[in-house]
């Protein structure tokens, strides 16, 4: 019995770990598209730190704000990726970086942004990246494919960061000076350095 | 059994290590970029020993200083890291890097209580040295952002450092050991200032 359950467990282990191997395949054969406009974003730099930095700014304003957010950022993105055949390849670096400050100083200085400002500056960010990730689609790509799988990365990505602020801020009437609040708000100035020092490296080149 | 497991694990192992799947995204210069902005701040003793010495006399100072440092100083820095890369001159920079390590080295081991404010405009102008000679020195070919996050990430783990360090002011054998600690970078700082104005070769 013994011997046989570990062989089993030898035989679990070599299947579970094969089967990525078969997703592979799959990305190869027919719903690549999906995947790549899953994982692209999720490996580009830019990507990472807007899409964190806006989940954050919107938890920091507590859940009853934050939560537009779960249908107007899939929604930008796909705007974006629609307008990014319009705007070619524009370098998106300049904007992305200004994006980065303005986010990262309404962090830092825990303001209150209203609903609606949060909401513009959400879609900014993502008809921004959206177009960023459209202008590196190839000519064979499946755009409908590519499209669904950016908009639910961006709308996962988004949830869950803004529901890990939440619940890392644990209240909204939280003291500014408490610990959670300084490191969210420490957070929000180092984002706003990046954005600053990208800048002017963008500038400088 | 006991033979059989030792083959498992080996089996397990042995297909997680076959398993890694190429997820290469080419991205020009990301590694390059993230490495060099992280290691930038940490290489060079006078800019290391000038950030703890701001965290450890935050720490020191107390209650608004303690975390507004940690929120504003990246920021000034990079206004500093901006003047730098756009190379715009600043008097002497070797000269005033040194300096700060020596007056903030003396302020931690003095103990100077200076008025939030005349502090604040100390650490500030420091930092924008500081920034400065990190964007005057910037590789070009690096990724922009990756440098970005990479030199401020080093310096905020600095400063925290430097405030986990301070936090030792809570005991009074901890107060001597800080003092003695900003002694030390007083005198580093003042090495690097000889060495600045040439007196050491």
């Amino acid at each position: 019995m013994k011997p046989k359950s570990v062989r089993v467990l030898m035989a679990a282990a070599i299947l579970l770990t094969g089967t990525s191997a078969a997703d592979a395949h799959i990305i190869a054969a027919r719903l690549g598209d999906f995947y790549m406009g899953a994982s692209h974003p999720l490996t580009d730099l830019q990507d990472v730190v807007l899409w964190i930095a806006t989940g954050v700014l919107a938890g920091t304003l507590g859940a009853s704000k934050g939560r537009w957010l779960i249908p107007v950022f899939p929604l930008g993105l796909l705007a974006g990726l629609a307008l990014a055949p319009v705007v070619g390849t524009v370098s998106t670096q300049l904007a992305d970086a200004t994006m980065m400050l303005a986010i990262g100083m309404l962090l830092a200085a825990a303001t209150q942004v209203p609903t609606l400002a949060l909401c513009a500056i959400a879609f900014a960010v993502a008809v921004l990246r959206g177009a960023a990730n459209g202008a590196e689609l190839g000519p064979e790509t499946d755009r409908l494919l590519f499209a669904a799988g950016l908009a639910c990365a961006g709308y996962g990505v988004v949830t869950l960061t803004m529901a890990l602020t939440v619940v890392f801020k644990r209240t909204a009437s939280d003291s500014v000076t408490s610990w959670r609040a300084i490191a969210i708000r420490a957070l929000g100035g180092w984002i706003a350095a990046i954005g600053l020092m990208m800048a002017s490296l963008v500038l400088a080149s | 059994m006991s033979l059989h497991v030792p083959r498992a694990l080996t089996a397990a192992i042995a297909s997680f290590a076959l398993m890694q799947p190429a997820l290469a995204h080419e991205q020009a210069g990301v590694a390059g970029g993230l490495v060099s902005g992280l290691l930038h701040p940490v290489t060079g003793i006078d800019h290391l020993i000038a950030m703890v010495a701001v965290g450890i006399w935050g720490a020191q100072l107390g209650a608004p200083a303690i975390w507004i440092l940690p929120i504003t100083f990246p920021l000034v820095m990079a206004v500093g890291g901006v003047l730098g890369v756009l190379h715009v001159p600043l008097p002497m920079p070797e000269l005033m890097i040194a300096a700060s390590a020596v007056i903030l080295g003396v302020a931690v081991a003095a103990r100077l209580r200076l008025p939030f404010a005349a502090a604040a405009l100390i650490v500030a102008i420091f930092a924008i040295f500081h920034g400065h000679a990190h964007g005057a020195e910037l590789p070009r070919a690096a990724n922009a952002l990756a440098y970005g996050v990479g030199f401020v990430t080093a310096t905020g783990l600095l400063h925290l450092f430097g405030i986990a360090i301070g936090t030792l002011t809570r005991w009074p054998a901890g107060e001597r050991v800080i003092q003695g600690l900003g002694a030390g970078i007083a005198g580093i700082g003042c090495y690097f200032l000889a060495q600045g104005l040439g007196a050491v070769a």
